[in-house]
């Protein structure tokens, strides 16, 4: 049945926060086997939309499909195909790596062989296997990254949500990152993340969508939205930022 | 004392002085941002402000009354013994109860060029303007009316200095021993010694009681009042009682007490200040682990601790075993859980110690005959039981953001709800079994260790049941903080608020218990057991049944309510 369905579709999700709009009714569709990056700058509503998308926040209006379960008519269908890792969320960092991962496993109702199989293996490939019993709390921005990707894909998921996977990650790490989510694809799986770099988005996302100031700006496969054009020069067209003339901040130089 | 901001390239301006005024400022700022948009915060604000309104009222109405009657011979040691045992309130009540309120939280200006001086007196300020603050200084007006109408116009004023620095005292120590309290739990090593301290805090309620009981059984008004001259001499009676001695003819002692105080508060400031800096510095990471190096390879083993070898493997499971870890590795809920396991032991103890003296010394003119101590003891056990059973009233606030692996996981609310309740009980009903141990052996009576056992039981599940539905509906967020006594920003007294009516409710839904012992007499000390175990689990799955219902509707809610906002 999933294959006439697209990975993740939203249809007129909105939201205020205190009357103040974050997002203004955006609507996408992911297809099946895509990498699918969500550029916008900051503030633009992405972290709001993909918490909508996986329901973790509950919009004003619209609605969210993954692989054609609604996310909040039939929630429980809907989450055992997704994997999400969430930005500025706290993990349950008192634990050790391996204690994370166990509690994330069993939390998803999988066996405990299977758990520990897993676990063992995310650990070793994400090169966090040598922090032992360290608490994630003492774990440093970049580890802390993996350890949630492991989360997230340690259930197996048909498609990953992640919210600024690449922020705060030294180039090592970022590459890993990259070649873990790029097997992933090229196995049948789907990810969606959000990011404001855009070298990252050029060499990973088969298709772009750019959003600004709560609203899809421009959607479409990279080559659509990118034209002859580099990425970057679209992005900043669309979003309308300014440059510095040189006249400003003058008291900077001595 | 300028600021010294180190700006080679701006001569044009001067850094500015920054002084209280601005961290008032900030705080009122902050609190009203913080109410923005928030209708129920305002409410529970005002409902809050109002309970110490009345406080304040009855109490000002207290310390006034050996004037206003003019009944002269009591000012002295109303002043002595109120005023102490409101120093004693602002010293204990923090660390037992309701925390401090950071509305301005120290590490947020760690890296502000402030002298340390400036941001001491700063925040010490901004504690100033509080709701029991407030409420305090009201109540302890009415020691100024009692001096004003003993001693005339000289002895009001001394009062007046005496009153004021009286309150800055109870703020300064209830900083400093908050402070000093959560920088020692954050290190591993000491925390035992810091369940020591509170342990000997606590009990020195014991011993206090016991000579006011035995002062009170005698009825020696000679003994009692040089009881209270002593208090009125330390830093606990000091300030209240200068303007009585001004009053009494006493000249000379009011300058001296004024002195004790200052000095008082400024070795409090200077304690808080060294655990001040340690609260800035420390503040990225709340407990340092240590780093283990073990094998990984049997990761779900690692996540069940060894005691927890019994638990199934699954959903359910899990979740025990991550509260279970959590009790323990969290600071907040650490201290939580340390403070609880020393206030049911001790509390119980000196009210049935205290009390059955109380009962003999009185004679007939207690109401109540020496056989209704079960009563008593019932009581007491429910005083345990809602205490324990209150400090789930905020469980998903203890979580925070980390909840979101929750809903992106889709766990069951009901579920959910049984597993903390398990997992908390793991370490409070062993703790509900040594205080029904503890009271029996120090009451002599073997005999009452069942009933003893089943009113806790009923009245911690009964707890349970009202406080699973508190922290679904009634969360809030705490700040991401090094101190575990810490509340978010300004609604300090709405959440005192929404604890002492979550406890008021579940005290209620146990009082079948008193009543049965009271009603029931002898049959009730073998009935206790199995009744009280029967009601207390049945209420407990009843709530947890109820409360995931609403749970599963409102699981997006909950997270945003929970997350500390930035
Ligand atoms: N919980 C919240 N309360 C109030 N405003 C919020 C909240 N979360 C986000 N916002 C606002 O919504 C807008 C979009 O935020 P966000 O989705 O986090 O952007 P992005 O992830 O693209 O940087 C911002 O203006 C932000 O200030
Ligand atoms: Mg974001």
């Amino acid at each position: 049945m999933t294959a006439e369905h697209p990975a993740l579709a939203l249809r007129g999700l909105a939201k205020q926060f205190d009357g103040k709009v974050a997002v203004a009714g955006v609507d996408l569709a992911v297809p099946a086997g895509s990498f699918y990056g969500l550029l916008g700058p900051n503030g633009a509503g992405k972290t709001t939309t993909l918490s909508m998308a996986v329901g973790l926040l509950r919009p004003d209006a619209g609605a969210a499909w993954v692989l054609g379960h609604d996310v909040w008519a039939d929630p429980v269908g809907a989450k055992q195909l997704l994997g999400v890792m969430p930005d500025g969320v706290r993990l349950f960092d008192r634990l050790s790596g391996a204690e994370l991962l166990a509690y994330h496993g069993l939390l998803r109702g999988m066996d405990p062989a299977v758990v520990d199989q897993r676990a063992a293996e995310l650990l070793d490939v994400l090169a966090l296997g040598d922090a032992g019993r360290t608490l994630v709390v003492d774990y440093s921005a970049g580890m802390k990254k993996k350890i949630g990707l492991a989360c997230a894909l340690l259930h197996g998921p048909r498609l990953l949500v992640l919210d600024e996977p690449f922020e705060a990650v030294d180039p090592v790490s970022a590459a890993l990152i990259r070649d873990i989510l790029q097997r992933y694809v090229i196995g049948g799986g789907t990810v969606v993340f959000s990011s404001h770099v855009m070298e990252v988005v050029e060499r990973l996302c088969s298709h772009v969508a750019i959003l600004a100031a709560g609203t899809i700006k421009r959607v479409g496969t990279l080559g659509e939205v990118r034209g002859d054009r580099s990425l970057e020069q679209v992005f900043v067209e669309v979003v309308g930022g300014r440059t510095a003339t040189g006249e400003e901040l003058a008291w900077l130089s001595r | 004392m300028a600021v010294a901001v180190s700006a080679p390239t701006t001569p044009a301006a001067p850094p500015r002085r920054v002084s209280a005024r601005h961290f008032v400022r900030l705080k009122l700022r902050v609190m009203g941002n913080n109410f923005r948009g928030q209708g129920w915060r305002i409410a529970l604000f005002v409902a809050g402000s109002l309970v110490g309104l009345w406080f304040a009222a009855t109490g000002f109405v207290l310390f006034a009354a050996p004037g206003l009657s003019g009944e002269g011979r009591y000012a002295l040691m109303v002043a002595a013994f109120g005023g102490g045992v409101t120093v004693l309130g602002w010293l204990l009540l923090p660390l037992v109860f309701f925390g401090v309120d950071e509305t301005l939280d120290p590490a947020r200006f760690a890296l502000l060029p402030l002298p340390r001086r400036t941001l001491v007196t700063g925040l010490f300020t901004a504690a100033l303007v509080s709701v029991p603050a407030v409420a305090v200084l009201l109540a302890l007006l009415g020691l100024v009316v009692t001096a004003a109408a003993l001693g005339g116009w000289s002895a009001a004023l001394v009062a007046v200095v005496g009153v004021l620095a009286g309150l800055l005292l109870c703020v300064a120590a209830a900083r400093a021993v908050t402070s000093a309290f959560a920088t020692m739990l954050r290190s591993r090593r000491v925390r035992d010694l810091a369940a020591v301290l509170l342990a000997l805090t606590a009990a020195l309620l014991g011993p206090l009681q016991l000579v006011g009981v035995a002062a009170l059984r005698e009825t020696d008004w000679d003994r009692l009042s040089g009881v209270a001259e002593v208090v009125g001499w330390t830093p606990f009676g000091a300030p209240w009682t200068a303007g009585i001695d001004v009053a009494e003819g006493r000249v000379w002692a009011a300058p001296v007490k004024l002195l004790i105080t200052a000095l008082a508060i400024a070795a409090l400031l200077a304690w808080w200040s060294r655990s001040l800096e340690s609260a800035m510095v420390g503040a990225a990471s709340a407990g340092p682990a240590p780093a283990r190096r073990g094998a990984t390879g049997a990761s779900v083993a690692e996540l069940f601790p060894r005691a927890l070898g019994w638990v199934r493997r699954d959903r359910f499971g899990a979740l025990v075993a991550r509260e279970a870890r959590y009790w323990w590795r969290d600071a907040r809920r650490r201290a939580n859980l340390i403070t609880v396991a020393v206030v049911g032991i001790f509390v119980p103890v000196m009210v049935n110690l205290g009390g059955s003296g109380f009962t003999v010394g009185q004679g007939q003119g207690f109401s109540a005959p020496d056989t209704s101590s079960p009563v008593l003891v019932s009581v007491s056990m429910l005083f345990v039981g809602v205490l324990a059973a209150v400090t789930l009233a905020n469980q998903f606030g203890f979580d925070g953001s980390a909840y979101a692996a929750h809903v992106v996981a889709g766990v069951p609310g009901q579920q959910e709800l049984r597993a903390r309740m398990t997992a908390f009980s793991i370490y409070v009903l062993p703790m509900l079994g040594v205080v029904s141990v503890v009271l029996a052996v120090v009451l002599g009576e073997p005999g009452w260790i069942g009933m003893m056992v089943g009113s806790l039981v009923a009245t911690y599940g009964a707890g349970l049941a009202v406080n699973t539905f508190v922290s679904v509906l009634g969360a809030y967020s705490l700040p991401e903080t090094s101190n575990p006594f810490a509340l978010n920003s300004g609604a300090g007294v709405a959440k005192s608020f929404l604890t002492l009516l979550s406890m008021l409710i579940s005290a209620v839904a146990a009082v079948p218990m008193v009543v049965a012992a009271a009603l029931l007499g002898d049959v009730w000390l073998w009935l206790a057991l199995p009744v009280g175990t029967a009601y207390g689990l049945g209420a407990a799955l009843l709530g947890a049944y109820l409360a995931g219902d609403v749970l599963d509707r409102r699981q997006p809610e909950l997270l945003a309510t929970v997350t500390p906002r930035r």
